[in-house]
């Protein structure tokens, strides 16, 4: 009887893989890339918020005792922080660091204030003629939320019935100052 | 005497060889990926104004469909066309409003004419405005456009920034 005959499996052979279809590919995608690119990133200052914090600033729009709170912006006296209720009003001044804004301080002030008030998201600001656009900036970015991820303030969620966490400090900030001088009681918000 | 030949290396004329592209597969895997790192999804395309020094903020918010102003040291433009001269940081006199210092009228103009003839778009619809502006600008000096702005029906101000801390 005749012996099937052994196939001769080099195992230890290289082959070349073709890349020249990856190539064209590449060639192709990369021009297409290179023009809907965005090097420089813009982004804008909104703020998409959960839907707790939305209800809870309709709910403070709607409160009766009227909580308020202030900041006015001077370049030569610093921060000023004005909280009023019920007619009543308590300042806080942070003055001037080296001749600037400071804004660690503000935004240590404003923690506190809003640990105290977690139903307030509202913040009227009110900066000075003078203060730079960068300033401003700024400012809402150190009101906008806790820069620490660990700092949440209480929040009613009335879907659920009860309390849950936000990182939402002071999120809705009005220009109240924008309309003085005018008889029109039009503000802008961000 | 036997007659001596020129040495001719022994090349054909018709050969091909393959060139060797891992390396430049490499090159534009790395190019691939980082530019689809960089790639826009933003269903907005913001274009940077010339001379413009944006400041930077660690908001993260995508800009949304908008009336789009931009405010540098020289010029007040809606979208492409510059519609106010600034000077010195502040509008010239020409421009204002003679007993409400400010108001910007060609603003007021066109912002009223952009709300008369779109009134179907949702954005001028909901009086929203995209702003670049200079981050050296003085506050006075945006209040007049953010004044100006909400008198022409566009309240709702959205800040361009750019990414950063």
């Amino acid at each position: 009887m005749r012996r099937a005959k052994k196939i001769k499996i080099n195992h230890n052979s290289e082959f070349d893989l073709d890349l020249a279809p990856l190539l064209a590919v590449m060639v192709k995608l990369v021009p297409v890339l290179l023009i809907s690119s965005a090097f420089v990133q813009m982004m804008v200052i909104e703020t998409e918020l959960p839907q707790v914090v939305s209800e809870a600033i309709q709910k403070q729009e709607n409160d009766p005792i009227q909580k308020n709170i202030t900041l006015d912006v001077d370049p030569t006296q610093g921060f000023t922080i004005d909280i009023s209720q019920n007619n009543q009003s308590t300042n806080e001044n942070i003055p001037l660091k080296n001749g600037l804004l400071d804004f660690e301080e503000l935004h240590k002030h404003m923690v506190a204030i809003k640990k105290l008030h977690p139903e307030i998201f509202k913040l009227d600001l009110n900066p000075d003629a003078k203060i730079a656009y960068k300033d401003i900036v700024k400012i809402t970015d150190e009101l906008r939320q806790a820069h620490d991820p660990n700092i949440k303030f209480p929040v009613f969620d009335s879907k659920k019935g009860k309390v849950t966490e936000t990182p939402f400090m002071f999120p809705q900030i009005i220009f109240a100052n924008m309309m003085e001088g005018t008889h029109n009681g039009k503000t802008t918000s961000l | 005497m036997a007659r001596r030949h020129r040495f001719e290396p022994n090349i054909k004329k018709n050969s091909t060889f393959a060139l060797n592209i891992t390396s430049m597969t490499d090159m534009f895997t790395i190019l691939l990926v980082f530019l689809l790192q960089t790639y826009s999804t933003s269903d907005v395309q913001i274009i940077p104004e010339k001379g413009l020094r944006l400041p930077t903020s660690a908001s993260l918010s995508s800009p949304t469909e908008a009336t789009k102003i931009s405010l540098s040291t020289s010029a007040l433009k809606l979208g492409q066309t510059q519609i106010a001269v600034v000077k010195n940081a502040d509008f010239l006199a020409q421009d204002l409003e003679e007993h409400d210092s400010n108001f910007i009228k060609p603003l007021f103009d066109e912002l009223d004419k952009i709300a008369k003839n779109n009134p179907e778009k949702d954005h001028v619809k909901e009086g929203r405005i995209i702003l670049q502006a200079d981050k050296e600008l003085p506050y006075a000096t945006l209040r007049k456009v953010m004044y100006t702005a909400s008198m022409a029906g566009f309240p709702q101000l959205k800040l361009i920034t750019l990414v950063g801390e």
